[in-house]
This record gives structure tokens, sequence and C-alpha cells, in this order.
């Protein structure tokens, strides 16, 4: 494990999203935590009731975090992937576990302030047991220069009668390219909430998510909700998958993008199945500007045209 | 005068149709002052070119602001000149908390939260209870309105146009709302009331008849008033309701040839 200070660079950036560092600095706060520097672990603290694994490899880490059975985590457990050289490659291969009739939050930070040619690469796999209440919230800052290249695979499992819940927000800085899989199989009694938020600001940023969720239990439920802008240039293309396959699953796809400036470009792309008859599977898109009227209410307290669809976009990415 | 419009004609977006024409009235600084008319005649669409909305442009005719002509300019700078609107259905932007909504117009950006419970208060809400609430559908169509009412008191704007600020709520609200328009009047701002009910706009000074797309007289409000009834027929609901016995504005005799020159007028 590496004895260096975390880099303070990478600390600003999380703080950014509001995100108390001090829970997460190694040797402060309650929560478990598991620092990655780069490719050298930085930190890691378990706590009762979760066990946490790491193993350096070549380019980056393999990590085991297990919530016990029975386990109700009151601080979140903190997972920080910074890197705060230009260059690189920083690939994670976590598996996440949370044995049956567990509860915990997850706050995964990833920081790349200074990426310009940076790759970062996830293949994660979550196993979610029984009567679970499982939150993972996900920030990302990428930096200024659209430098990085962000590509995390997930695969989920989510077992009969929990809770999940997806939060991703890759909102400040300059993405880059990103590209996220996320495929879901949510089992019986189930419940699937997924947000995502992505701000594409240059001709430099392309961001492309694919969220899938696969009803497979009866009665599980699931919604999907993927918000994001493309502006100067930037291009976003959502991909927000729901399949019924199981009798009275209820899953529902929502993306709404906003577009503005010249060269840029939102596509959403919801796609719905359902081969079970009693399964009920919808989706809404909106692609385009805000309502005029919008930028109206706004333009008569005194903002510009620009202001205000910054104030719009700003809220559009902190709703629920 | 605050606000005058000269001979202000706005057609509809598409150009095809005139919505008022030939508008011709001012607003004194300090007062307020309704117009009133009847659905379709045309009150909010003039609120909205008076504010500047890009649907809402001037085919003819000037609008000046403090002596100055506004007529060209856009929404953003007549805001920044001290005019404002507040909306008859405000929108609902969920992800803007109350706080930033009423900080969005503020001019002076250094004690937000104090300005802001100050504004709440006028409009009676509770600051503890909304500041740090989020404008969306938990709102109810009142609460809206009033953090809408807040939102324009924060600006502290010369001329405030509030369109139809009764739509939608019952009596007892309607009263709270009057109180609000007396208290907004002492922040020495001037009230441009956009009204079709005769009891929101008895609070008016004066008033502006808009009839069938065009003004027709601008006076003390009870005789605007009177000629509204009066071309709409309503002689017995203006007696009634209006000019009471112990609260008379006019003699019987007077409203009676009112009438009856309207009467004439349209024979």
């Amino acid at each position: 494990m590496s004895d260096e200070p975390y880099p303070e660079e990478i600390l600003e950036s999380i703080e950014n999203y509001n995100i108390d560092i001090n829970n997460f600095i190694p040797g402060h706060g309650k929560g478990a935590k598991l620092l990655l520097n780069f490719n050298k672990i930085s930190g890691l603290e378990e706590i009762e009731g979760v066990i946490l694994k790491g193993r350096e490899i070549e380019n980056g880490i393999v990590a085991d975090i297990i919530i016990k059975e029975g386990s109700v985590i009151e601080d979140p457990v903190h997972l920080c992937f910074g890197v705060n050289k230009q260059s690189g490659i920083q690939q994670i291969f976590p598996r996440i576990i949370a044995e049956d009739n567990t509860e915990v939050t997850i706050r995964a930070h990833c920081s790349f302030p200074n990426a310009d040619g940076l790759i970062h690469k996830m293949f994660g796999h979550f196993y979610i047991g029984n009567n679970c209440k499982f939150t993972y919230n996900e920030t990302h800052y990428h930096g200024e220069k659209s430098g990085a290249l962000v590509a995390p695979v997930s695969y989920m499992y989510i077992g009969e009668n929990s809770i999940y819940e997806n939060n991703f927000n890759l909102t400040q800085g300059t993405p880059g390219k990103v590209k996220i899989l996320l495929d879901i199989y949510a089992m019986k009694n189930s419940v699937i909430r997924s947000n995502v938020k992505a701000f594409g600001k240059g001709i430099g940023d392309s961001i492309r998510i694919r969220d899938s969720v696969f009803l497979e239990g009866e009665n599980a439920r699931s919604v999907i909700k993927m918000k994001a802008a493309a502006k100067d240039g930037g291009e976003v293309l959502m991909y927000g998958i729901t399949e019924g396959n199981s009798p009275r699953c209820n899953g529902h796809v929502e993306c709404q993008e906003i577009v503005l400036g010249k060269g840029s470009t939102c596509r959403a792309r919801p796609f719905i199945r359902a081969i079970d008859p009693t399964s009920t599977v919808s989706h809404e898109a909106s692609l385009g500007r805000f309502p005029q009227k919008w930028l109206d209410e706004l333009q008569a307290k005194g903002l510009s045209e620009e202001e205000a669809t910054d104030i719009l976009i700003e809220a559009m990415l902190k709703e629920d | 005068m605050l606000l005058e419009l000269k001979d202000v004609t706005v057609p509809t977006f598409d150009k095809k149709h005139i919505i008022v024409e030939d508008i011709y009235f001012g607003v004194k600084e300090g007062s307020i002052h309704a117009i009133i008319g009847p659905n379709g005649s045309g009150k909010s669409s003039l609120a909205y070119a008076i504010m500047g909305l890009p649907s809402y442009e001037v085919s003819k005719g000037k609008i000046f602001f403090n002596g100055k002509d506004i007529t060209d300019l856009g929404v953003t700078e007549r805001a920044k000149l001290g005019i404002t609107l507040a909306w008859q259905e405000p929108a609902r932007i969920d992800g803007l908390s109350v706080l930033k909504y009423l900080s969005l117009g503020m001019k002076d950006k250094s004690n937000i939260k104090e300005q802001a419970v100050e504004a709440l208060k006028i409009v009676n809400l509770s600051p503890d209870r909304y500041i740090d609430r989020r404008i969306d559908e938990s709102l109810s169509g009142g609460e809206r309105k009033r953090i809408e009412l807040a939102a324009t008191i924060a600006m502290r704007p010369k001329l405030v146009m509030l369109d139809e600020p009764d739509s939608g709520l019952d009596m007892i609200v309607i009263e709270d709302f009057l109180n609000i328009f007396n208290k907004i009047r002492k922040l020495d701002m001037t009230i441009l009331l956009i009204t079709h009910r005769e009891d929101i706009g008895m609070v008016a000074d004066y008033g502006t008849l808009l009839w069938q797309g065009k003004s027709m007289i601008t006076d003390k409000f009870p005789e605007v008033m009177l000629r509204f009834c009066a071309k709409a027929g309503l002689k017995e609901f203006c007696k009634r309701t209006l000019f009471q016995d112990d609260n008379a504005c006019f003699g019987e005799d007077y409203i009676d040839r009112i009438f009856r020159e309207e009467e004439e007028g349209r024979s």
C-alpha cells in the first residue's frame, strides 16, 4: 500500500460535488474505504460488517467488497479511484457482494483532474442478495481537457425483495470519451431505480450510456431516468433498455436530453420489450431545447438567454 | 409617467392577426394600475409585449419606460431596466430550490438568504418551510404564485406586472393577495395589474379598459370599471356590487347616463 498522501487535486474535485472529503481520507470518517491513486492502493479501511480486499495488478487493481449477511451499514462505503497524471491506464476489476438482509450505500468517486490521454476502465460484478437495500452513488470528474476515455462495464444481479438504486453523475468538467454499459437482472419483487446524468460540453466530449434492466422475476419493477445535455459540439447517446420477462413486472424508461449550440448532438434510444402478457413496460423520451416559456420566465428576472439555459441545465441535472 | 404605451399594436406570432391595436395609456410611478377587460381582450398579451417576449413583438407604436424608448429592447434588457412579470401560471422547474429561484433576479448578491427570507415573509410564506423546497409539483398553485411574487419582490423592480394573480385561488387567499399588493407598493414598486375581476381591480388607483383588443379608456379605476360594466351590459351587477349606497363612487344618475351612452353608441 502506498504511503503517499492522497493528491489534493483529486480531493478538491470531489468536494466540488458537495461531498465531504473528510469522510474518506484514510484515518478519518467512520465508513469503510478503498482509495486508489492511479494504480496504487493508498488507503483501505474495513469496518464491522464490511470486508474490503484489494490487490494491485499491472495497470490497476482487483478488489472484493463484501457486505456481510444481516449487516446494516450506517456510514457510506467510499471507493475513490483517482488519477492526477495526464495519461496512463487504470483498470478496476471490482466484485461487490451484498449478502442477504443487508443495507448499504456505496459512494464511488472517479476523478481524473488532469486527464489528457488517460484511460480508465472498469469491469464490475455486483451480486445483491435477497431483502437488501443497496444504493450505489457514482460521481465522475474527468478534468477540463476532454482528455479521458472512461469505459465502465457492470453486471448486476438484484435478488428477491431487494431495492437497488443507482445514481450516476457526470455533470462537472469535460467528460471526454465515455462509454458506459450497465446490465441489471432484477429478481422477484425487486425494485430498480437508476438515475443517470451527464453533460457533454464541447467537441471533444462524447458520452454513450447503455442502461439495461431485465425484469426476470415476478413483480419486479424498474425506473430508468436518463438526463443529459450536449453543448458546443458535445455528443450524447443514451440507450435505455428494459425487458419485461416475468409476470406482472413493470418497467419504465425516461430519457430527457437538451441540445445547445451548433454541432451538438443528443440521441435517445429507449428500447423496450415485453414477452410476458401481464408485464408492463413503457418509455418516454424528449429531445431538444427547453420550453420558451421557461426561458422567458428566467429572462424576465434579468438573466440572458445563455444564463437562463445554464440555470435550467443545472436544475435538470439536479432533479431526482 | 413610469410606463407609456403610444399607439401600440401587437400581432400574433405569424403576423396574420392583430391581438391588440393602437393601445395608448400611461402608468404613474408608485401607483397600482389595473388593466381590465373580458377574457380574450388581449390583457396578458399586452403584458407579454411590455415585457418584450419574442413572440409578442410590437409591430406599430412605441413603449417608453422612464422616458426611454424600450420598444426594440429584448426581455433581458427590459428586466435589467426594472420591469418584470409575475406569471399567471409560473413554471415548475424541479431541481431549482426556492432560494436559488429567488436569488436569480437579485441585484445585490451579497446577502441572498436574508433577502429571500424577507421576500418570503412579504408573501406570507414561512421561510423555514419554503426556502429549501424545490419548485416542483409538490407546491400548490397558490404556493407557486406566492413564490413567483416573492421572486419579483426580491428583484426590487420599478414596475411589476401581475398577470391574473387571482386565477385559481379561493376567496380567502385572494384577500391575502390584496394585502400583499399593498405591501409591495410600500416598497416603491409600481404595479400593473392584469385582471378580469372587479374585486381584485378595486385595489387599483387607475385602470385601463381593454375591449376587443383596443384600449377604451384610462382613468381612475372606478370610472374604468363603470365603463367596463356598461360595455358588458351589467347594470344591475354594477349597482349591486360596485357602487352600493354606503360606498358610492357615483350617483345613480351618472351610472344611468353612462349606460345610456353606451347603449346609444352600440345602436
